[in-house]
């Protein structure tokens, strides 16, 4: 598996990579303590306090964003610059595909877990449960690594592809109602409750959060049966584009 | 146009390519491309942009599938791409295909780890490659403060950590200054005293004429002829050429210029009108006196055949244009 060795490596250049660094960690812990600041007194209808709410969705977001260091990377090494090269090597392309997938997934579930031991150990919010936390934050970044994937093998100008993965990220938290209420009728509630992935993710930890197992995991579970038929359907694009 | 090589040396057949064809669509891309490359060779294969180099090399390493013909490599033709000819291949692409994020040495293990070295192994080619192309003082930089010229010869240790037996170089000096194109063209010259096969691709024919041991000439998807520089040089010598500084080089009727006995071909470039015509001719005073009647005269200077005038006799074109000169 001579993959394997170029692990390290990918892992490095995601690393080295600035302004990923800046969308999923730096701008993150900007956002999530400027609110926690504001918010600190105030508490839901629920009884829960808005830092907590606030931090939760923040971690959650930013994980929609997960994707485009990973895209980059493909569209780097296998489609663009890099592709002449790397055809020549004696190694299997699609295997080295998939671990730029998986580092990908990894490093973001890791700056994840960075914003959660920051708001917990700086800002004094308590997670709940951690495995619950870090398997909804894996299956987000996984989620959005697929789809922006999708969308790297589906139109033929990668810029068009950046845009439509920033669409995915910003349109379900449009779609969320984080940045202004949606209107109520049963498109917006049916969508809002099973067809976004932030606020499944949200919903399911707060579930989670209240011993409401069954619920979290069902929760969970559809966002997990959008992964395999994603997964499904990148690998099929991904054929036809030769990868 | 199938052409055979005059000169075989009687070493192992590294690559061949026979009748080989590639169309996109309805354009043909190669046109029954034969080509062999012996052990110990260095090809230079010379042509214009456009002219399918590139795309020869891409079918040469399996990258891009060909329509016809049949490739073989290290002497096998049923898989000629597995993993163990790709191990015995290195790749200079014209692109410079090196990681920026990462430095000149991480970039070098990246494919040093690819090709299966090992840790102790690995440290020395990657120490070896980058002494032998003069940056062994940047092995931790990032090639990001690298000038072009040192990107290019980063490009080049890229391909060199596993010690190819065949080594491709696609355009290798493009964009680069003389200093570091006199670096890599030395840096060939080694590669070759150590018994390494090379196809060189370049639409520089000084670069062909100073380092390769055979020429083969390609221009819109064919190979126009091969042979050694010398052969090559020998098929035109029978012929003169004469360029013509002129005032206003539209002007000069080119036809008319090719009906005068002896003249072969008359060209118009930039400001010069460049006529080639048979040798011993003596058609010179006719030649000027018409240029004379409509445009004024600056200069006139007669050449010694080379590659390029090979290239301009076979094709009727020159090997660059004006611009890129």
């Amino acid at each position: 598996m001579r993959v394997l060795s170029t692990v390290k490596f990918t892992v490095l250049r995601m690393a080295r990579n600035y302004i990923v660094l800046l969308l999923l960690l730096v701008i993150p812990i900007i956002l999530i303590t400027i609110f926690s600041f504001i918010l600190s007194e105030s508490v839901t209808e629920t009884g829960v306090p808005y830092h907590y709410q606030n931090a939760l969705t923040m971690v959650l977001v930013f994980q929609l964003f997960a994707g485009a260091i990973v895209m980059y990377l493909i569209d780097h090494d296998l489609f663009k610059e890099n592709r002449m090269r790397i055809y020549t090597l004696p190694f299997n392309q699609r295997m080295y595909a998939f671990s730029i997938m998986i580092c990908g997934a990894g490093y973001s579930i890791l700056l994840g877990v960075l914003l959660m031991i920051y708001t917990q150990f700086v800002l004094g919010i308590i997670w709940a449960n951690w495995a619950w936390m870090i398997y909804i934050i894996s299956l987000m970044a996984i989620l959005s690594i697929i789809v922006c994937l999708i969308f790297t093998f589906s139109v033929k100008k990668y810029k068009i592809a950046e845009r439509l993965s920033e669409l995915y990220g910003v349109g379900f938290v449009v779609l969320a109602g984080l940045f202004f209420p949606m209107p109520e009728n049963i498109f917006f509630d049916f969508f809002g409750t099973y067809g976004n992935p932030l606020t499944l993710s949200i919903m399911s930890i707060n579930e989670m959060g209240q011993s409401n197992t069954g619920k979290a995991w069902f929760q969970a579970n559809i966002l997990l049966v959008a992964i395999v038929l994603l997964f499904i359907v990148m690998l099929n694009l991904g054929r036809r584009r030769k990868l | 146009m199938k052409v055979t090589r005059n000169e075989r040396v009687n070493n192992m057949t590294i690559a061949s390519m026979q009748g080989v064809i590639k169309r996109y669509g309805s354009h043909v891309v190669l046109d029954y491309i034969d080509l062999d490359i012996q052990e110990g060779e260095i090809i230079g294969l010379l042509g214009p942009n456009g002219a399918g180099k590139t795309t020869l090399i891409q079918t040469l390493t399996g990258m891009i599938p060909f329509d016809r013909g049949k490739i073989e490599l290290f002497g096998n033709s049923k898989n000629p791409f597995s993993n163990q000819n790709k191990e015995r291949i290195g790749l200079v692409t014209q692109e410079i295909t090196i990681f920026e994020e990462l430095t000149a040495k991480e970039n070098l293990q990246f494919f040093a780890g690819v090709y299966g070295l090992k840790r102790q192994e690995k440290k020395k080619r990657v120490e070896e490659a980058l002494e032998f192309v003069g940056l062994a003082d940047k092995g931790n930089k990032v090639p990001a403060r690298f000038s072009g010229g040192m990107k290019r010869r980063l490009n080049i240790a890229c391909a060199l950590t596993h010690r190819p037996r065949f080594l491709i170089m696609d355009e290798p000096t493009v964009g680069i200054d003389p200093q570091s194109r006199n670096y890599i063209l030395e840096a060939v010259k080694k590669l070759r005293e150590n018994g390494t096969t090379i196809l060189y691709t370049t639409h520089y024919m000084e670069e062909v004429q100073a380092i390769a041991s055979s020429v083969t000439i390609m221009d819109q998807g064919q190979i126009i002829k091969n042979g050694t520089v010398e052969e090559l040089i020998q098929t035109v010598q029978h012929e003169e050429k004469v360029r013509i500084d002129v005032t206003d080089p539209d002007s000069v009727p080119v036809n008319s210029l090719e009906k005068i006995a002896g003249v072969k071909k008359a060209i118009v470039a930039g400001s010069q009108i460049i006529i080639i015509s048979t040798f011993g001719s003596g058609n010179l005073d006719r030649i000027i006196t018409l240029v004379k009647e409509h445009a004024g005269v600056l200069g006139i200077q007669a050449d010694k055949p080379n590659l390029e005038d090979v290239f301009l006799t076979l094709t009727g074109k020159q090997l660059r244009d004006k611009e890129e000169e």
